[in-house]
């Protein structure tokens, strides 16, 4: 290993909770998917732990594990385009340093508020959360059957009755439905 | 670079395979009577020796009890899944449940954790190559079915470990078979890599670049794979039997273990005739007391018809993969087969009728898994060249337990490894000291229906009130596919105390006392004649 690529590793890694997922793979915000695609295997080729695992020195395996991780974290997020644009506004908003890294967010998914496009839907959805929340399941899902109405084919509120559903059958054949 | 020896290790459910790279070509490693292919099969003989492969499965039938076969239908499994469920009612040999929920086998009054045995046939494995090449073998890379969850692949780690091999990589087994096919090659090419083993069936689509191969997705059914068209014949054998003599032979395992053989060796022929007759000699005894033979014919297009379920439900699986990699099957360029039933014609031209085009017919499907791991572990040792680059995915997605039962997703699967992601939680109560994670793996949004790979309890926060206190924990998965989990304080960076509750795989002390225990076992070499 050349002394070069070891001080461009030393950098890379001190720098890189820095630096948001298109300075990692060095693309513009608006990259195309094959952009993308192409920048994630340019970087694996270069950064791959595989390649050094017979290299000595066990920090600078450790910082090119690091570094390859957050590239591999880029790609995934960038790849899908929804989360590519989601992403985009966030680190050039006000908050860009909390929004560097794609976390998972706590809670059940998204609230009513964000999901919902009428007020009874919206309403109804909430209180399934909360029939759910109390363990109260046919109550949930008659709610969620009546948001479904108000608007047919909203994709949480299918998730959502499909994922009581499920639990549901599961209660019944422990054995012990919950009554509503 | 390392001075090691490095082999790859293709540890089957049915049967195993070993070989290494160096020099121009791999070399598939044979035994002393020149076989290849080995029996995962550990016989356990009488003044402690154990004899391994393909003379130890001509003993399953004579030794049942102390002859272990498919014990990798249950590594890294608890006690109450349904997969030691199933072998306890099948296998002849005892299994029992130990601590945390694990399996130990009972042979000769002894218990071996499920890891041990997987470690006798990789011991096998390494002495077959240390003798072949007089020097001994230290690193190895090991395959596994691509849908391996964490806890099955930290057992077979395990295996390895107490097998005194320094394990360079654990590999899925299509992706090996991919690296096989493509090494060096400059292909540029959309491979499927259809693998129907004894146990499990996987299938992964790769996109083969210059140096670059990248798993774009894969899917499986651990419960599937050529045993389950063994016992199609075995089934229709029994009912046969049944209708003409009024014996059941389900009742008597020794019976049942003569008609899978037979069974199997009926499919094997099936691939070289149309045509195979069935002759079991001196079964079993009616009440008078005569001994009974069982006879029977079966064609290969009877046999494709019996089985037509289990081939479609593999498709079933490939449309899955299919549609992750966001690719249709006429978008492949080329199918590679692994496994030793995909030499079944019946598969053959199905696979061929659902990509719509022949499957690649110079592989060799019982060896290629073996020559890709082999050729990933000199490139692991520095002595490839860094020639390819792999890029492979997670099975599964990775969950917690979340309130009410359900399993929120922290990582999808087919996400590219490694990788880490981390989700942040906040203390619910004032001066909360512990936050308890449940760690799952499964396809389903409830928790009660995915894999648990353990619960950890974080300690060692600041006091503060509720809400105050944001915990960052970090799942990470490894290149072996590997799950790690760790947490810190968001504000302070101080990391916290970590301790996993239910795990049913081995603690480094258990793995000590057991690699003394496995190493000192001898071998026993088949004799002539």
């Amino acid at each position: 290993m050349d002394a070069a690529f070891r001080i461009e590793v030393e950098t890379l890694a001190r720098i890189l909770d820095q630096l948001d997922y298109f300075q990692v793979l060095e693309l513009e915000p608006d990259a195309t998917p094959a952009q993308i695609k192409a920048a994630y295997h340019r970087k694996s080729r270069v950064f791959h732990p595989d390649r050094f695992l017979q290299v000595a020195g066990a920090e600078l395996r450790a910082q090119i594990l690091a570094i390859h991780k957050r590239i591999t974290e880029a790609y995934t997020v960038l790849r899908e385009e929804e989360r590519r644009r989601a992403y985009a506004a966030a680190v050039t908003g006000p908050e860009r340093e909390r929004h560097l890294r794609w976390t998972v967010q706590e809670g059940e998914g998204p609230g009513p508020e964000e999901v919902g496009t009428t007020e009874k839907g919206r309403k109804l959805y909430g209180a399934a959360l909360l029939d759910l929340e109390a363990g109260r399941l046919d109550a949930a899902e008659r709610n969620l059957k009546m948001a479904l109405v108000f608007e047919p084919g909203n994709p949480h509120y299918a998730r959502k009755a499909e994922e009581v559903a499920a639990l549901r059958k599961a209660s019944l054949q422990a054995g012990n439905l919950s009554s509503t | 670079m390392s001075e090691g020896i490095a082999v790859g290790i293709d540890l089957g459910t049915s049967n195993s395979c070993v070989c290494i790279a160096e020099g121009d070509r791999p070399t598939v490693i044979p035994n002393e009577w020149g076989e290849t292919v080995h029996a995962s099969v550990v016989s356990f003989l009488e003044g402690g020796a154990v004899l391994v492969g393909n003379e130890a499965k001509r003993r399953m039938a004579d030794d049942p009890r102390n002859t272990i076969s498919s014990a990798k239908r249950i590594i890294g499994r608890y006690f109450f899944s349904e997969e030691v469920k199933r072998a306890r009612e099948r296998m002849p040999y005892e299994i029992v449940e130990a601590e945390n929920h694990g399996v130990r086998i009972v042979v000769r009054d002894q218990l071996y954790a499920v890891p041990e045995i997987s470690a006798l046939v990789l011991k096998e494995m390494k002495e077959l190559a240390s003798t072949h090449l007089a020097r001994p073998v230290t690193h190895a890379v090991i395959t596994c079915p691509a849908y391996f969850n964490d806890n099955q692949r930290q057992a077979t780690r395990d295996a390895a470990r107490l097998a005194g091999l320094e394990v360079l990589r654990i590999i899925n087994e299509p992706t090996a078979a991919a690296l096989a096919y493509g090494y060096g090659r400059g292909l540029s090419q959309k491979v499927a890599v259809y693998d129907l083993g004894g146990g499990t069936f996987d299938i992964s689509i790769l996109e083969l670049g210059d140096d670059v191969f990248e798993v774009l997705s894969t899917a499986g059914d651990t419960y599937l794979g050529g045993d389950d068209y063994d016992d199609r014949i075995v089934d229709r054998l029994v009912r046969e039997f049944r209708d003409s003599t009024g014996l059941d032979l389900t009742q008597n395992r020794w019976c049942l273990h003569r008609l899978k053989e037979a069974a199997e060796r009926a499919k094997i022929e099936l691939s070289q005739r149309e045509e195979v007759e069935i002759f079991v000699p001196q079964l079993c005894k009616d009440p008078s007391g005569k001994v009974l033979d069982l006879r029977s014919r079966l064609t290969r297009r009877e046999f494709a018809e019996m089985v037509l379920d289990l081939t479609q439900r593999t498709f079933k699986v490939c449309d899955e993969a299919l549609q992750s990699a966001r690719l249709t099957a006429k978008d492949i360029d080329a199918v590679v087969l692994v496994g030793g039933s995909t030499r079944m014609p019946a598969i053959q031209q199905a696979v061929a009728h659902y990509f719509g085009k022949a499957p690649l017919g110079n592989i060799d499907p019982d060896h290629v898994v073996a020559v890709g791991a082999a050729i990933h572990a000199r490139e692991l040792m520095g002595k490839g060249g860094g020639k390819t680059v792999l890029l492979d995915v997670t099975p599964l997605p990775l969950r917690v337990a979340t309130v009410g039962g359900f399993a929120e997703t922290i990582l999808e699967k087919n996400t590219p490894v490694p990788i880490e992601r981390s989700k942040i939680f906040t203390t619910s109560r004032d001066n909360q000291e512990k936050v308890r994670i449940e760690v799952l793996q499964g396809e389903s949004s409830l928790a009660s229906e995915c894999e648990s790979l353990g619960a950890f309890e974080f300690s060692g926060f600041r006091k503060a009130g509720r809400g105050e206190v944001e915990i960052e924990v970090v799942f990470e998965i490894d290149t072996n596919g590997i799950v790690n989990v760790t947490a810190r304080d968001r504000d302070t960076g101080q990391q916290a105390s970590t301790t996993i509750h239910l795990s049913s795989g081995l603690t480094a002390e258990e793995i000590e006392q057991k690699a003394s225990r496995i190493q000192s076992t001898p071998l026993a070499r088949r004799q002539a004649g």
